[in-house]
């Protein structure tokens, strides 16, 4: 039985942060969870979706994105169901019109949104803060330090959810989202309430004039309660000390500041810890504040808990200096380095000697290394797609980026993408570009989900206005970027489980696009001429559509659907010229660089090639080789 | 004890967080408390990836996930150039076990940086320690398994054997025999580390 599932209350497992979520729902007597896939939260989705079998009660999906996921969740409570969504930070902004009314119209049974939020935006392509929507959608946030409290807040978030009758944000980073430690289990609840009945109730459910604005009246009564009733949830505690500074913090900012002090020698400091920052309990902040001489607050981004709590002491005459933002940057993510450094700044106190000493070191000799930056994976067909995009424009075009992995095609060798913000800005601001460029070419990228997620209206307008370009729909059949969750053109699970694919081709005809071809992207001589030929037509909307499974879900399927032969790629040392075309501007990282005698040498790594055969097709002289061979049979030349 | 920190560095495919995560399942089974962070670059391949391990004594205690800067007792570098990029996190008493078996980022191969020469980064490394082993575990896990397979059991081995570490071989044995599908080759892997390291002196 997988260790999530276990009902042995005390007992001690190793968690993702992610995972602990999944563990505080189950023990909440969750039914009804959905996610659209982000990283960092995808795994909370992946975790109840992995649980089927252990808890078939719970119904869980992915859905088609998050404005969806949110409504039905919202659904779920409605009918007396405890309900989860989760997402990430940005998927906010898409679920953001489904929350700001959640508040106004309460919950039957405890709804819960999850938030995996990103300071440092090392997954994503902004950091914004969601905390702040917590300000106008009145919905209580809580945020979690570690694993243990990413469970024990998640399951309390549920009864304070009934109990105040709003629903629940839990908002964790990345840094707490995948981590991974230990992790002390609750029990189970005997029973999982999964069936629901909806009950009429015009007053909260019809928002409309005079009764919506009771309805918002409501909500900031009920948050009110609950700021009232702070002090007894256990959420927020002080860790007392005698000094004359305090300081303020949540999350696992607040272990790195617990550790910024034990490194700086601070050991009279009392600290406050907020786990629930939003509504604040006045009182209880203004009797921490009180005899200090002065706080400091250390938390990410913008100065949320800043901003309120300056507000608040105001508010109660509690004059106090405050400093957070003045000391620590409102970009980017903080550490424990980062916080000693800092603190030691401010404070007027020496670094440990051997902490100043590496950092000396470092700053000499690492500052001039090679940066290492990601690329598409081994055999994947979105190095073929854009391969064969750069053959046949010859960057002379204008790309319009969007989020997925092939992203990664605005770094080298590829560089062939010129903008990246939120889902869907390809075809969206490509569109808008064309009405006002009236030369040149464009050429939009497109993946499976995303496009599914929010790209039909887009696209639906770029037809209707006649906006001129090549879309290139990558249709790899799953949400790779964020771990593989089946997207709407899945065909087959990875165990082989048949699934209902959404024709990708149907839909986009039914829409009114008259040219879609459909190219095999390993296949590089093909697919480059088929974007050649997309270009030369000038008018409206042309589609081509990259089809061939991402290369990792195609690894994996090879290990049980094994084929009665095998193949093998080879360089021939005495025909490659060494051109680089393979190894420099392809660059699979399955093609390696040798070295005999003083003289470099081009070889593929037999055990990590997946066989797609792309560098062969893409050799201009014909120096790579395929040879197939009958299970535990001869090598064989075939070609 | 009550601290312990164990840095795992490498590239995206290499299994740095897998490595971490049989060190952490270890510390369970010995009942020690562990915590830590991941960094996957958010590449899919090839990227900067590392694994912190940060073993602490008693249950309610928290830690952070994050070693600060000079905090690791062990680092296991997955490749060299990886080493000296988080060699921030070193001082004077670490120890380090590193593949010695350079992989060029896509920087090098595009000709925009020069890959610096091991003696280069050897050489640094060991104004921040000592302690430095280099074993080229590709190589000995070719030579002896056929297969780049158990490179990291190999590295476990020596880190283990290197470096004084709170988990019980037992206890890593155990999670080894629960997670990898071949126990055999991975139980003479994880021998034949502890067996290179017994007999190299630090570079
Ligand atoms: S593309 Fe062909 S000739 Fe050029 S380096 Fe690669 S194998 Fe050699
Ligand atoms: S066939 Fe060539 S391009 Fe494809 S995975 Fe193997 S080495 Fe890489």
């Amino acid at each position: 039985m997988k260790e999530l599932a276990l009902n042995e209350p005390g007992r001690t497992i190793l968690a993702m942060g992610n995972d602990a979520v999944v563990r505080g729902g189950l023990e909440a007597g969750l039914g009804y969870f959905s996610t659209y896939p982000g990283t960092p939260a995808s795994e909370i989705g992946e975790g109840y979706v992995s649980l089927k079998e252990e808890f078939p009660h719970i119904h869980a999906e992915f859905s088609v994105n998050e404005h969806v996921a949110a409504h039905g969740a919202q659904g779920a409570s409605w009918a007396g169901v405890r309900s989860m969504t989760a997402m990430k930070h940005v998927g906010m902004n898409v679920a953001a019109e489904v929350l700001h009314f959640a508040a106004y119209t309460g919950v039957n049974a405890g709804f819960v949104v999850v938030i995996g939020s990103d300071p440092g935006a090392t997954s994503s392509t902004s950091e914004q803060d969601d905390r702040w929507y917590s300000l106008h959608t009145h919905l209580p946030l809580l945020e979690p330090a570690d694993i243990q409290e990413a469970k024990d807040f998640t399951k309390l978030a549920f009864g304070l959810s009934e109990r105040y009758d709003l629903p629940v944000v839990l908002n964790a980073p990345s840094k707490l989202c995948h981590n991974i430690g230990s992790l002390s289990l609750g029990p189970l609840p005997a029973e999982f309430p999964s069936a629901g009945r909806f009950e009429k109730d015009p007053s909260r459910y019809i928002n409309l004039f005079a009764g919506s604005v009771a309805n918002h009246r409501r909500a900031m009564e009920n948050a009110a309660r609950l700021a009232a009733g702070a002090p007894s949830h256990g959420l927020n505690r002080v860790i007392p000390g005698t000094g004359p500074l305090g300081f303020i913090s949540s999350s696992v900012n607040f272990l790195y500041l617990m550790e910024a002090l034990a490194i700086l020698g601070i050991t009279d400091a009392p600290v406050m810890k907020l786990g629930m920052t939003y509504p604040l309990n006045t009182g209880e902040i203004a009797a921490f504040a009180k005899g200090l001489e002065r706080i400091i607050i250390v938390e990410d981004l913008e100065g949320f808990l800043e901003f309120q709590i300056k507000s608040a002491l105001y508010g109660a005459g509690v004059t106090v200096p405050i400093e957070g933002k003045s000391i620590f940057p409102p970009f980017g993510e903080l550490d424990v380095d980062l916080i000693v450094r800092l603190l030691a700044e401010r404070l007027k106190k020496p670094l440990p000697k051997a902490m100043s000493r590496s950092i000396e070191l470092a700053a000499k000799h690492t500052a001039d290394i090679p940066p290492r930056q990601g690329s598409f994976c081994i055999g994947c067909p979105h190095r073929a797609t854009l391969y064969s995009v750069v053959k046949a424009t010859g960057r002379n075009a204008v790309f319009a980026g969007d989020i997925g992995c092939y992203t990664l095609s605005c770094l080298p060798p590829f560089s062939a993408f010129d903008w990246v913000t939120c889902m869907n800005c390809g075809v969206g601001i490509g569109q808008g570009i064309r009405q006002v460029m009236k030369e040149g070419d464009m050429i939009a990228y497109v993946g499976d989900s995303t496009f599914f997620h929010s790209g039909v209206p887009g696209l639906i307008n770029a037809i209707q206005q006649g906006a001129s370009m090549v879309l290139m729909v990558l249709d790899n059949k799953w949400v790779a970027m964020t771990g593989h969750q089946p997207s709407p053109t899945t065909e087959t699970d990875v165990d082989g489980r048949k699934l209902n694919p959404v024709d990708i081709k149907g839909l986009l005809k039914s829409i009114g696009i008259k040219y879609v071809r459909t190219v095999d992207p390993f296949n590089i001589k093909a697919a480059t001429a088929a974007i050649k030929e997309a270009l030369r037509q000038k008018e409206g909307v042309r589609v081509i559509i990259a089809e061939a499974e991402c290369a990792l879900q195609y690894g994996r399927r090879l290990r049980y659907e094994k084929p009665g032969y095998e193949v093998y790629y080879q360089i021939e040392p005495g025909i490659c010229q060494k051109c680089d075309e393979c190894y420099v501007h392809f660059g699979c990282p399955a093609i390696r660089r040798g070295e005999k005698g003083g003289a470099h040498y081009y070889y593929i790594e037999e055990a990590s090639c997946l066989n797609c055969g792309a560098c062969r097709d893409l050799c201009p002289n014909s120096a790579i080789s395929r040879v197939e061979i009958k299970r535990g049979g001869k090598k064989e030349k075939a070609s | 004890m009550t601290r312990y920190d164990i840095l795992i560095c490498g590239i995206g495919g290499q299994g740095a967080i897998s490595l971490g995560t049989v060190l952490k399942l270890a510390a369970i089974r010995d009942g020690l408390g562990v915590a830590g962070a991941e960094r996957r670059g958010g590449a899919q391949r090839e990227g900067v990836v590392t694994s912190n391990v940060r073993y602490f004594e008693g249950r309610g205690e928290s830690v952070s996930g994050l070693i600060p800067a000079a905090g690791a007792r062990m680092m296991i570098a997955m490749e060299p150039l990886e080493a000296l990029r988080q060699a921030l996190y070193l001082n004077e008493g670490s120890v380090v076990v590193v593949n010695d078996f350079p992989l060029a980022p896509v920087h090098v191969r595009i000709g925009q940086y020069e890959y610096p020469s091991r003696e280069t980064i050897y050489a640094r490394l060991q104004e921040f320690t000592p302690h430095l082993y280099a074993f080229n575990i590709d190589e000995m896990s070719l030579n002896h398994f056929g297969s780049l397979r158990q490179v990291n059991t190999i590295s476990l081995g020596m880190a283990f054997a290197l470096g004084n570490m709170p988990v019980s071989r037992d206890s890593l044995l155990g999670v080894i025999r629960d997670r990898f599908p071949d126990f055999e080759a991975n139980r003479k892997a994880f021998e034949l580390g502890i067996e290179a390291a017994g007999k190299a002196p630090p570079l």
